[in-house]
């Protein structure tokens, strides 16, 4: 699955592309929304890792504008629920992910997104 | 009981011999292989279980997906990705313990990560198929780049060249004692390539009237004899190649690996110079657990 958690972690690693390189854009994505448990302990811990702006981008991208553009002081229960759909509800099953730097396309099938270079591509 | 069977890698083109002999063996073996793997090993599972609430880890090598469910007595509490090689084991992967998990398909020599994302990773049965030291180093410093420089931990498992007498495989004999591959020095000292066969008795069942489960049927692993039936076609045998380690080289490679990249080993010291930084791996413990080597690292910077 591509989920916005993952997306958050990736980046492209195309040979030579090492700046400008994340987030990586959504092209001709199909989504796809399944119920998540919530936790609310493990989101109060991982909210300080994510790349906030990075997440609030891909979530427009997919059709999603519950977040705000900056991260809320106030951490409570409504956030947490709007965060948990964000990152673990929106499944991207099919589609891709282009670099914005040197626009590599990671396909996406399946859910799995392939993040393997051809050898002339590996840096 | 299928042997281990010493090779030699063809060093002129190791991607493609560990497409040949490691890739595109799990891709054909995949779901019969998954069968077989889903007891975590305890050191494994006492690492994850150690993880505060919150971080975010990746499994690099993950097959079957067997980690990502843990820690049992915390489930969700962190949250691992699976990454792997194999195609066919993610789609498995990707509902370990069914729920959706988190999977993506990539190489162990690639990083296709923002630096230092995640607060741990795991690498579990995987470096050994690599198939040159250069490439087994290159995995442990991708790995390193991957958690962060502050706090980062990774715990790595190898196949060990000592297997225990439960282990279902068997040390490879040596056939003839000139061999220098088997030279008890170079197999203490260096460890050893070999192949591990796979065997998959293929029952070929066109029509399956009557029958249930799929037309081909998997029924033999490593650790058993293929069942007594009469299969249509001669049992498949997949060969994959494993480096077997030796006492103390996962250590050294961990320790060569961080050293090359301008890490310091050791614990971070007391006394620190102002206005310099510097970035230190720790190995926190390493030790032999069911025939595997194993080593966890910490990170930490100043």
């Amino acid at each position: 699955m591509v989920r916005l958690i993952t997306h958050n972690l990736l980046a492209c690693h195309a040979k030579g592309c090492t700046s400008n390189n994340f987030p990586l854009q959504f092209q001709d994505v199909s989504i796809e929304l399944r119920d998540a448990d919530f936790n609310a302990d493990f989101l109060r811990g991982f909210l300080p890792r994510l790349e906030w702006p990075a997440l609030v981008g891909a979530a427009r991208q997919l059709g999603d504008t519950s977040l705000p553009a900056e991260q809320p002081d106030m951490i409570d229960d409504e956030f947490l629920q709007k965060l948990h759909h964000v990152l673990l509800e929106i499944h991207v099953e099919e589609g891709a992910m282009v670099c914005p730097n040197c626009k590599h396309v990671y396909p996406i099938s399946n859910g799995i997104p392939n993040m393997l270079l051809a050898e002339h591509e590996i840096g | 009981m299928p042997d281990v069977q010493p090779t030699t890698v063809s060093v002129e083109n190791p991607q493609s011999y560990e497409d040949t002999h490691v890739h595109a063996v799990y891709d054909e073996i995949a779901p019969h292989f998954a069968s077989t793997r889903y007891k975590p090993w305890p050191i494994i599972a006492a690492f994850l279980a150690s993880l505060p609430t919150g971080w975010i880890g990746v499994d690099l090598g993950t097959g079957n997906g067997k980690y990502l469910p843990l820690p049992a007595d915390r489930p969700g509490s962190v949250w691992t990705i699976g990454y792997d090689r194999s195609i066919n084991l993610l789609k498995i992967a990707k509902r370990a313990g069914d729920v959706d998990r988190e999977v993506v398909l990539g190489d162990v020599l690639d990083n296709p990560w923002r630096k230092g994302a995640f607060d741990y990773a795991i690498s579990i049965a995987t470096i050994h198929h690599l198939a040159t030291p250069a490439r087994r180093k290159l995995a442990v410093q991708r790995l390193l780049q991957t958690i962060s420089p502050s706090h980062g931990r990774g715990l790595i498992y190898v196949w060990a060249i000592e297997q225990d007498d439960l282990s279902k495989r068997s040390i490879p004999t040596c056939p003839n004692p000139k061999d220098s591959r088997f030279d008890i020095f170079t197999l203490i000292n260096k460890g050893q390539d070999v192949f591990v066969p796979w065997v998959l008795a293929q029952q070929a069942d066109p029509k399956p009237k009557g029958r249930k489960g799929k037309k081909t049927h998997a029924i033999s692993s490593e650790e058993s004899e293929p069942a007594p039936t009469a299969p249509s076609s001669p049992p498949k045998v997949f060969e994959r190649y494993y480096h077997m380690f030796a006492h103390g080289e996962l250590t050294d490679l961990v320790t060569e690996a961080a050293l090359e990249t301008g890490l310091v080993i050791g614990q971070p010291p007391e006394a620190i110079v102002p206005g310099r930084k510097i970035q230190g791996v720790q190995i926190v413990q390493d030790g032999w657990e069911r025939s595997n080597y194993y080593v966890e690292v910490h990170r930490w910077e100043l």
